[in-house]
């Protein structure tokens, strides 16, 4: 069975990557500089390198990966903006870099309309999460919690976190203590270490909720939690926000259509390839690709934009 | 206990029935071991190799590794063991220029200079090497049986009685310290130290506009650690090296060729019953210290050596080379202490996920990375009868470290004395070339000509702190120091809902912060008096 | 004995620099105060910590001068030193300027003969064109380096300079093809 179907997968393949080649009117003019806003050695800057290892194996495009890091990936936008629109740079950001974080650092410049939009790869699978078999593992215990004067310690990562914490807490009545920490991991050690109560975590919790060290109580993106689908949406908790979002490859603005699809097309293709090591680890860390591209990708990103002027309005307002 | 004693075997076989590198005669080759061998030559040769530090080698292995091995746990080990590798290996590799060239080949070797080099200088530079080698070996070993004694006891009892507050008032003490100990000066030492705290905020910052930079786009993420590390240190020691010998030409100096003596060049009698008593206790030092998080091997390294000096002047026979032109003592004193550190920083890495230096931040970043393996108080749940994995890689990580130091026990020192080869390259030779390997790598790293020019700032800073008699290693440690600080404090004010006197409500943290004012009060005096 | 020396100058130049900051540059540099409260919460501001530690230098500064005050020696930079920083920036900025446009200088070269019309920034993943800048600014500074100490020029300080960017060739870019030398990140 399989000597028979092995020269039949092999004529398949070859196939798809004549049909590949057909697609591909257009090709980079030299080496992409590919700019990473996250650092070294950790899952974003990982996904970031096994995308650009795929593109290479499968198109022989070279990808030269380099760091650029802070400010929410602001600094990684403002250099990318000076680069060449031919297709030879690209960055990896998240979608927040280039809405709230751009909107609220007063950088109009620094917005998506500002920049060509490649394709996103991932959805954030953002949870309020809390240690399990704690004093705060379901929302009744927060609001009792509270309701007694407890002060409720809540860890966040960004600016955009902490300002939708701060409405959540306003709608039901409690004032709580927002912490801000590094990154979804700082979230998790001060939750297990206890300098914390609960926190919003991106999508690395899945693996602690899974194994059952933590828990999801709530749903902070507008669907239900793979791992907890019996945890509510904060948006039923009374929060007109979530915190919905993506990592994505952007380029500077102005790039030739062709240049777009073409990278785009790149990027979902191997992340939709179940055999690269990139699928595999989008797959473990974030339930899946989710990769947008094209008008798709802008419908979603004015979306999150206005989600983003309206949330910076609400908070400053109080 | 049994349980214990089951992980315990579990993790063993986990090391030697993981992944198999290749077979051979029909036996696999286990890779953790091998990779652990080859870390910890690649370490010793980067440690010997000033500009290059454990935690560059292993930044730029990190990727390569994981292209290898892949992201299964059966990757963990054998990416671990080149990492500890490395780790190892560049604590004993950094000795090697310290003492042979005057050069620290890694930041927390520069106190090995004092000693190691005047003693390589009179000739002796096998024995040198040879007692950093003993003390530096010994002092890992120490180290690692605390730590797997220690970590899954200690680690949750630290947990227990440490706040946000106490950790914040932890990291003061940890600061108070250095100002207090380091250079001759208070005044020029609290002036290194207020550079060093002014210089990590540069960029920084909470607020997405970064601040102080003038604008500058280029210092809207700061100054890189590497950048300013290897300026100061590297960079500034090579200006006043090559100026050195700049002058030493203009005389007509020729420079005066060692004298060489075979028959004292190597572990006199007596010598390891010299060194044992400073060994000891500068092991201990070094476990302690490397046992709370954020601070590094190098602040080990100058609390052994200065408290050994202390001993030294106190209880040495008139006879005794004194510390600073050659005593054994002094060399032990600071291999022990700063090796010592290595395997201690596993503690709070493994028990709480919290990194205490460069090297523990890139085991946490490469078990991120792999997956299967959080570090943290999970780690040491002893469940039964369902295995927990974790607790396995934990012990399999035990192993690992055994496995290095026996090796490093056993062939460590003459691969080690090997990279001493470099010392017949000449001065006029060694110090342009060191300066573009390190230009290079920092440049390789960061891809900026832009953090050259920060580099050779920073060079020059540390030339003019040289010339002006002000200590450079308390600008470099409070530089360090300074980001995890205030982000301590941060989280520690917001979590108590914006309390100013945070500092002042546990009895744990008004005791830290009053030793953290007895130590500037009390070591300062001190040394104003010696 | 004399009232003022270099340390009694250096501690009050850290004060007035010191204070300088405090008043001016921090406050003018940062977004955000001391304490911010902001959108429903108190945080430590991105002034605070910066003032703490030009605070620390006043103190350190006034530490310095005390100390110094009355002493006769102490070390100090001269102008002989400053001359030599001097030497070694220039012959560094050299360095960088070759690495940096030795490459593109070549391309254009190739250009005016007509015989490609890629650019140095795509060719620069492309041997020879990549080794360009870093072999011409890395040699150069070896061996002006090494001219300087033995006060000479000699083919042997050019033969020591190009066998270390061969070997750094070989160390960073030859097994990794993810690695950048200079200046290939910059262009």
């Amino acid at each position: 069975m399989k000597k028979f179907l092995k020269p039949l997968t092999l004529a398949a393949a070859l196939l798809s990557l004549s049909f590949a080649a057909n697609a591909e009117s257009w090709t980079p003019p030299g080496p992409i500089k590919m700019m990473i806003g996250f650092s070294a050695g950790g899952g974003a800057d990982t996904q970031a390198r096994l995308i650009a290892q795929a593109i290479e194996n499968k198109y022989g495009w070279k990808i030269l990966p380099e760091q650029i890091t802070g400010n929410g990936g602001l600094n990684l936008a403002k250099q990318l903006k000076s680069e060449p629109a031919d297709g030879t740079a690209i960055g990896m950001v998240v979608s927040e870099t280039l809405t709230y974080s751009a909107l609220s650092a007063n950088q109009p410049g620094l917005t998506t309309e500002n920049f060509t939009p490649l394709a996103s790869t991932v959805a954030f699978q953002t949870g309020l999460v809390a240690m399990k078999g704690g004093a705060f593992d379901s929302w009744d215990k927060i609001t009792a919690a509270a309701k007694a004067g407890t002060p409720i310690r809540f860890g966040v990562a960004t600016d955009r976190w902490a300002d939708v914490t701060y409405l959540l807490g306003k709608e039901n009545g409690i004032d709580f203590n927002i912490v801000q920490v590094k990154g979804g991991a700082g979230v998790m050690n001060g939750l297990r270490g206890g300098d914390l109560d609960i926190g919003w975590v991106g999508g690395a919790q899945s693996k602690p909720v899974q194994q059952g060290e933590m828990v999801n109580v709530a749903s902070a993106v507008s669907h239900r939690l793979a791992d907890s689908p019996d945890a509510p949406l904060i948006t039923d908790l009374g929060s007109k926000y979530t915190l919905n979002g993506y990592f994505m490859f952007i380029a500077p603005k102005g790039l030739d259509p062709d240049a777009r699809k073409a990278l785009g097309d790149a990027i979902a293709e191997v992340l939709n390839d179940p055999s690269t090591q990139a699928h595999a680890l989008v797959v473990k860390n974030f339930g899946g690709p989710a990769v947008l591209t094209g008008t798709a990708l802008n419908d979603t990103l004015t979306n999150l934009m206005s989600d983003s002027q309206n949330l910076l309005a609400a908070a400053s307002a109080n | 206990m049994t349980e214990v004693l089951h992980y315990i075997w579990l993790g063993i076989l986990a090391v030697f029935n993981g992944y198999p590198l290749f077979t051979l005669g029909g036996i696999a080759i286990p890779a953790a071991p091998i990779m652990v061998c080859g870390g910890l030559l690649t370490g010793i040769a980067v440690g010997a190799t000033p500009g290059l530090a454990g935690p560059m080698a292993m930044a730029i292995a990190l990727p390569i590794l994981i292209s290898v091995f892949g992201f299964t746990p059966d990757a963990l080990l054998p990416v671990f063991g080149f990492l500890i590798g490395i780790m190892k290996g560049a604590t004993v590799g950094g000795a090697v220029p310290a003492i042979l060239f005057n050069m620290p080949g890694t930041p927390d070797s520069v106190m090995t200079t004092l000693d190691g080099h005047p003693m390589a200088k009179a000739g002796q530079p096998r024995r040198a090497l040879r007692i950093a080698q003993l003390s530096s070996v010994t002092g890992d070993t120490f180290s690692d049986l605390v730590l797997f004694v220690c970590a899954p006891f200690l680690a949750v009892a630290v947990e227990a009685y440490l706040d946000l507050p106490e950790k914040t008032a932890l990291l003061i003490l940890s600061i108070s310290f250095i100002a207090a100990v380091m250079g001759n000066s208070r005044g020029k030492g609290l002036l290194a130290v207020a550079l060093g705290l002014a210089t990590a905020f540069v960029g920084t910052g909470q607020a997405l506009t970064p601040r102080l930079t003038f604008g500058n786009n280029d210092l809207s993420s700061g100054f890189s650690l590497v950048s300013v590390i290897l300026g100061v240190l590297i960079i500034g020691e090579i200006l006043i090296g090559i100026e050195g010998l700049w002058q030493a030409s203009r005389l007509g100096k020729k420079k005066e060729d060692a004298p060489h003596d075979p028959a004292q060049d190597d572990l006199q009698p007596g010598d390891i019953g010299r060194i044992a008593p400073y060994v000891a206790r500068s092991a201990f030092i070094g476990t302690i210290i490397g046992a709370l998080p954020g601070i590094g091997s190098t602040l080990a390294a100058t609390l052994g050596y200065s408290l050994g000096a202390r001993r030294h002047f106190k209880r040495g026979k008139p006879g005794d080379t004194p510390f600073g032109e050659g005593a054994p003592e002094g060399i032990a004193a600071t291999e022990a202490a700063n090796s010592a550190v290595s395997g201690a920083n596993l503690i709070p890495v493994l028990s709480l996920g919290i990194p205490g230096n460069a090297a523990a931040v890139f085991l946490i970043l490469a078990a991120d990375s792999i997956g299967g393996f959080n570090p943290g108080p999970q780690v040491f749940h002893f469940t039964s009868p369902q295995v927990n994995p974790e607790l396995v890689t934990a012990f399999g990580i035990f192993t690992l470290m055994s496995i290095g130091n026996i090796l490093n026990w056993t062939f460590g020192g003459r691969f080690m004395r090997a990279m001493g080869v470099l010392a017949r390259i000449p001065g006029p030779i060694l110090l342009p070339m060191v300066l573009l390997v390190t230009l290079t790598a920092i440049y390789v790293q960061q891809t900026s000509f832009f953090a050259l020019w920060v580099t050779m700032g920073f060079g020059v800073l540390g030339y003019v702190f040289r010339r002006s008699n002000i200590p450079v290693l308390p600008f470099v440690i409070a530089f360090i120091l300074a980001r995890p600080l205030e982000q301590n404090a941060r989280e520690a004010f917001s979590a108590t809902g914006g309390d100013p006197w945070f500092l002042f409500h546990s009895a744990t943290s008004i005791a830290l912060i009053l030793a953290a004012i007895a130590s500037v009060i009390f070591l300062g005096r001190k040394q104003a008096e010696s | 004995m004399r009232r003022m020396n270099t340390d009694v100058m250096l501690g009050l130049g850290v004060v007035l620099l010191a204070l300088l900051a405090i008043f001016i540059w921090v406050p003018d540099d940062t977004a955000t105060g001391l304490i911010v409260k902001l959108r429903g919460r108190v945080s430590i501001g991105d002034a605070l910590a910066p003032t703490a530690a030009f605070v620390l230098m006043v103190v350190a500064g006034v530490l310095i001068a005390f100390e110094g005050h009355g002493k006769d020696d102490v070390p100090h930079l001269s102008l002989a030193n400053l001359r030599f920083v001097g030497l070694f920036a220039a012959l560094f900025l050299v360095s960088v300027i070759l690495m940096r446009w030795t490459g593109p200088a070549l391309v254009g070269l190739v250009h005016l003969l007509g015989s490609t019309d890629a650019s140095y920034r795509d060719l620069r993943d492309t041997v020879p064109w990549k080794y360009a800048g870093f072999v011409t600014g890395g040699t150069f500074l070896v061996t002006m380096l090494m001219s300087l100490i033995e006060r000479r020029l000699s083919w042997r300080a050019l033969l020591v300079g190009l066998a270390v960017t061969a070997l750094l060739i070989l160390i960073f870019d030859v097994p990794f093809s993810d690695l950048l030398l200079p200046p290939n990140g910059d262009v």
